[in-house]
């Protein structure tokens, strides 16, 4: 183990982490697209008005986490991480079995990170249930967004305009830093994380999201041959490049010697210019029916049975031509 | 899908609440709708529950029914004269109108209407569209829709169209109703054009122009039953069937249906028929026949009552009466009616029935115009439907029915031209009659007589330059 002044640790450490929240993420969000199917809204497909929703959202959360105390803020991020793993596991567990393992996952997660980070053991533990948290957010999420219709397209400018909002939030107002600083030491952090010695390395739940998106979008669009070209950028310039960018320079280091890297502004660009080159080549994405009627899924787990339709009682439908001569 | 959940919130609350529609985000929600289609291949689950109001238990419908009522009556008063000066001769209370208060109000005729149509349209509301009946009972009737009345109908049929699986963005509408009705072929024009299907409107046309034109390219056809009767005769004669048409589904819209036509069309063109009820007079109000031939009425936009053809009381189980309508606002806004006494009769169900739309109230079927009610006996009464369905069901197939009937001493006397009645003995058509409950005596007439018998809206040919063909053809 290197000595505090030693960047060899801290960057094998911030490497391993990327690499393997970015892994996991991606590899689980793969399986749960080929053979999971999410309940989605009876009318509406994801759309470029979603993309600004979100980033409108993505602009605003962080600035009222910085002006939320502290209790606000947990109880909705632990509220947030509640909704998301409710909507991922219920398809596969069923509804009581979810509410059982989210309320012990949840709990646990309270409870460690109030009573267990006096110690580098109790910060590991931690950060393994964290991180198990965060994971199965970012892979609810982007199975959410891609299942309800979201493309490649709409996440390629998304990671492009994520790409400035992260450079500009990181150098210019460094809103990004202070959020790092925030949640560390606290339940629901929202970072796949791990410890060794006094060093902390993080990767952001945005970051493990964008990259779940990439790859299962992809997927879905142009099979797993595009999707595997999206997880090598995804790992490449999504957790490579940013966990090694700081032993070539000093510019990502704060005035607490906190090393503050804005992913995105790697990844994002790639990412674009990735789907431009799967649609120059392969044409028009495929729809999501188009997706699910392909080989490229694996046979659904067992889905609950539809309640049977009651005796109907709405209205009957119109007429196509509603009136007469 | 943020916007689309924003949409349906306040189509919701429009349709909760009573607020005018935005026709904008109506339209949007359609695109939507179809978008998720394209996305998905289906909608998602309980997707039809977005335009329908929950009608499973009885004191909800009533309650609708009240508050729409009330509304819409406030709304008259303060905007429609022929309804200011009824409600204050009938001494109509509108704040306090319900279903049970309405009783009390004169119906509205169609002499009403006729006589007195500037009365009818309402303050403050912009008339865009004239559109009239036939006049196959009388004298037409215009009716004045506001462009938003009309976005509204287009909107929300295009939506029901969707959801239902009825209209895709690849189907061709083939549209055959009289280029008078301008609501209905506007309708049938933009529903499509929302959902970005194709139309061709072609009005009563020659059959033969109108086949040439269905046989392999339109998917939808919306027709009058005559009219789809005379369809059925010629393609049989051609010798076509359904391979040589790509048809998923008939919409036959007003005039009676015989089984007989039905069971043939559907035979003839590959495609299921469905009868649906419209008026011009109540847009958008309609209704809707399940599998066991019930009439379930709209319950969403409009009041549907049956009352007694003479009393005007409200008809009794098993008992014969009009269908009296009232669209509520803010389905309706320009040239509304309250109370509109259609004369379409029906006989009002025996008791609760078990059909696949058992949750919403039902009468039979449209068993034709009071006027044309015949009364053989002081307790007996035949209605027209009785007639077309047992003409119509002849050997002969002789579509669309052309006959006339009277009363005649105690039984009924059935005029049909000869070509109807060919290689049966008088005997064998007494015993046809008399198998379908009709005590008859047939006189047999001249078949160049037979237009002059029955009029039907296939009679309202729109000729071409290029093939005049005589009507009744």
């Amino acid at each position: 183990m290197g000595t505090p002044t030693s960047t060899t640790l801290p960057t094998l450490l911030a490497l391993s982490v990327a690499i393997t929240g970015t892994l996991v993420t991606i590899g689980l969000a793969v399986v749960y697209l080929r053979r999971v199917r999410l309940d989605r809204p009876a009318i509406g497909t994801f759309n470029g008005v979603d993309i600004v929703v979100v980033f409108g959202f993505i602009v605003a959360l962080p600035l009222l986490y910085l002006v939320l105390p502290l209790t606000p803020l947990l109880v909705v991020l632990g509220l947030t991480f509640t909704s998301a793993l409710v909507l991922g596991l219920r398809p596969l567990i069923g509804p009581g079995a979810t509410w059982i393992v989210v309320g012990t996952v949840i709990a646990a997660n309270v409870w460690m990170g109030r009573t267990m980070l006096g110690t580098v053991v109790g910060w590991q533990l931690f950060w393994i249930e964290n991180d198990v948290l965060v994971v199965c957010a970012a892979v609810t999420t982007a199975n959410l967004y891609v299942q309800g219709g979201m493309r490649l397209r709409h996440v390629a400018w998304f990671g492009l305009v994520l790409a400035v909002y992260d450079a500009v939030f990181t150098f210019v107002w460094p809103v990004t830093n202070t959020l790092a600083q925030r949640f560390i030491g606290w339940p629901f952090d929202p970072s796949v994380g791990f410890r060794v010695g006094i060093y902390n390395a993080t990767i952001g739940l945005g970051d493990l999201l964008i990259y779940g998106l990439f790859v299962i979008a992809a997927l879905k669009a142009y099979g797993p041959r595009a999707a595997r070209g999206a997880a090598v950028i995804a790992v490449l310039c999504g957790a490579v490049v940013p966990a090694l960018l700081p032993v070539l320079t000093d510019v990502f280091i704060d005035a607490r010697t906190d090393v503050i890297v804005p992913a995105q502004a790697a990844f994002g660009p790639a990412a674009f210019f990735y789907y431009r080159w799967l649609l120059r080549t392969y044409g028009a994405e495929r729809t999501m029916a188009g997706f699910l009627a392909s080989a490229d899924v694996d046979r659904p787990l067992p889905m609950p049975e539809p309640t049977p339709e009651p005796t109907p009682a709405t209205a009957p439908a119109q007429p196509l031509v509603g009136s007469v001569p | 899908m943020f916007e689309t959940g924003v949409r349906q919130l306040r189509m919701a609350l429009s349709m909760t609440w009573g607020r005018p529609f935005s026709t904008d985000s109506l339209t949007r929600l359609v695109a939507d709708a179809v978008a998720t289609i394209a996305e998905f291949g289906e909608l998602g689950l309980e997707a039809r529950e977005v335009i329908e109001t929950p009608f499973a238990d009885a004191a909800d419908r009533a309650d609708h029914a009240d508050r729409s009522l009330r509304r819409t009556a406030q709304r008259l008063a303060e905007r429609s004269p022929f309804y200011a000066e009824r409600f204050a001769a009938s001494g109509f209370q509108v704040r306090t109108a319900d279903a049970t208060t309405l009783l009390d109000l004169p119906v509205t005729t169609k002499q009403d209407l006729m006589s007195r149509p500037r009365d009818f349209v309402c303050h403050g509301s912009r008339p865009h569209l004239a559109t009239r009946t036939t006049g196959t009972t009388g004298r037409a009737l215009e009716i004045w829709l506001s462009r938003y009345e009309l976005e509204v109908a287009a909107a929300l049929g295009a939506l029901s169209a969707v959801l239902h699986d009825e209209l895709h963005a690849d189907d061709l509408m083939q549209v055959h109703v009289s280029s008078r009705a301008t609501a209905a072929v506007q309708l049938a024009s933009m529903t499509c054009r929302l959902v970005g299907a194709r139309c061709r409107v072609l009005g009563i046309i020659a059959v033969e122009d109108a086949l040439d034109a269905l046989a392999g390219s339109a998917t939808t056809m919306s027709v009058n039953a005559s009219y789809l009767a005379e369809l059925v005769v010629s393609a049989r004669r051609r010798g076509l069937g359904p391979a040589d048409f790509r048809l998923r589904r008939i919409d036959c819209v007003s005039e009676i249906l015989s089984p007989a036509v039905r069971e043939a069309a559907e035979q003839t063109f590959g495609a299921p028929v469905s009868d649906n009820f419209g008026m011009t007079e109540v847009i958008p109000v309609t209704g809707t026949s399940c599998s066991a031939g019930h009439l379930h009425h709209d319950l969403t936009m409009g009041h549907v009552e049956v009352l007694l053809l003479r009393s005007g009381a409200p008809a009794a189980p098993g008992e014969l009466g009009s269908l009296v309508v009232t669209p509520y606002f803010p389905y309706r806004e320009c040239m509304p009616v309250l109370r509109y006494d259609s004369r379409d009769v029906v006989r009002q169900l025996p008791g609760p029935v078990e059909c696949e739309q058992a949750g919403i109230p039902a009468t039979s079927a449209v068993l034709g115009k009071a006027g044309q009610l015949i009364e053989v006996a002081p307790d007996q009464v035949v209605t027209p439907r009785e007639l077309v369905e047992a003409v119509e069901d002849l050997p002969s197939r002789p579509w669309p029915a052309r006959f006339h009937a009277e009363p005649d001493g105690g039984r009924l006397r059935i005029d049909l031209p000869a070509g109807a009645v060919a290689g049966l003995s008088s005997a064998a058509l007494t015993d046809h009659f008399a198998g379908r409950g009709l005590d008859a005596r047939v006189r047999v007439l001249d078949d160049h007589e037979a237009p002059s018998l029955r009029r039907v809206r296939s009679d309202l040919r729109e000729l071409s330059f290029a093939a005049p063909e005589p009507v009744g053809a």
